[in-house]
């Protein structure tokens, strides 16, 4: 069976561009990307049925704070993603699987350097 | 609506780890209003418990269901088959709802996820607020429209009292003086005279203090 990647939840307006502009796009193979509109889309229970599907970990990537388009998506975002890590230190699990970051478009770098601590993470 | 906040994770594992087969069951009305127990509420709580289950060695099988109302039996007729196959159910209705399907499917456990709190409103998204005390005797038309039943602590009926400062209750600093609110309604009003009134005695045998409330209309009975 092929093995589960983890799913970066990423941001139309910000993530996913620096995503498309990255100078190594074999790095994107590290992760599952799913596009989401504004990170203010993200809901609990989407995050936690990745986990319960098998991904190894969930990576939740929005604007930069004060800069989102729909201007609170981003915040919002984070209480949910801290609201989603409560409930895995509850259930017995490692906070640490749901992560979040914030890149603007033009971070790629940034976004680089996530996607290798993956790679180097998984050797 | 009727309000409720989920009990805490470890409670609730507690009470269906031993169970088997286990079936959440959803409310669609009151407390998917309150966010508490709906759909998203059922989805999350059993993407959480499996999640505990397979760390901590359970088998615990987990269905997802959730119906309109548990609290009026029409609604059952969905999910009949799976409560049956159950081992238990584990309600996020409010505690009507827990106890309606209990009383529905005999032999069949039914546990509560949830703690019923009080008939409120919402205030604004994540917060409600209690306007309604189920005295079975409204005072609202003596009062502008604010219930010192529910909204005062001490229910006080010829308020206030001296515990109040600046508009808030003494219990607990965010929450407004229910006489504040009386007064500050029934001048709005231009009533405040009708509030130099001694109201008598009230009768709480309409509420808890007359036992397990019961409606008996025979104009309405088949």
């Amino acid at each position: 069976m092929e093995k589960k990647k983890i799913v970066a939840f990423c941001c139309e307006n910000s993530s996913l561009k620096a995503a498309e502009a990255l100078s190594d796009p074999s790095l994107l193979e590290a992760v599952e990307i799913v596009a989401l509109p504004c990170l203010g889309k993200i809901e609990i229970g989407l995050v936690l049925k990745c986990l319960e599907k098998g991904h190894p970990g969930v990576l939740v990537l929005g604007c930069p704070l004060d800069n989102c388009q729909y201007l609170r998506g981003n915040y919002r975002a984070v209480k949910r993603v801290e609201r989603v890590r409560q409930l895995l230190g509850e259930a017995g699990l490692d906070e640490s699987r749901v992560r979040m970051d914030f890149l603007s478009s033009l971070d790629s770098h940034r976004l680089a350097e996530i996607l290798q601590g993956i790679k180097r993470s998984e050797a | 609506m009727i309000t409720a906040v989920q009990k805490p994770f470890e409670e609730i594992y507690r009470m269906v780890e031993a169970s088997g087969k286990l079936l959440i069951l959803g409310c669609g009305t009151c407390v998917t209003v309150c966010m508490a127990g709906g759909e998203k509420e059922v989805g999350i709580l059993a993407s959480t418990l499996r999640l505990a289950c397979r760390e901590r060695g359970s088998s615990l099988e987990i269905e997802e269901a959730t119906i309109e109302r548990q609290c009026d039996r029409e609604f059952f007729d969905p999910v009949k088959a799976q409560v049956l196959g159950a081992d238990a159910v584990l309600s996020m209705a409010c505690g009507v709802g827990v106890q309606f399907c209990s009383e529905l499917f005999e032999g069949k456990r039914v546990l509560p996820a949830l703690n019923t709190r009080f008939y409120g409103t919402t205030v604004q998204q994540g917060l409600w607020s209690e306007r309604c005390a189920g005295c079975g005797t409204c005072v609202l038309d003596r009062f502008g429209g604010v219930c010192p039943v529910a909204r005062c602590a001490k229910s006080l009926l010829n308020g206030p009292c001296g515990g109040a400062q600046d508009g808030k209750c003494e219990v607990d600093k965010e929450i407004d003086c229910g006489w504040q609110l009386i007064y500050d309604r029934m001048s709005a009003l231009g009533l405040l005279d009708s509030l130099m009134e001694i109201q008598p005695v009230k009768d709480w045998s309409t509420g808890r203090d007359g036992g397990p409330g019961r409606i008996r209309r025979q104009d309405v009975e088949l």
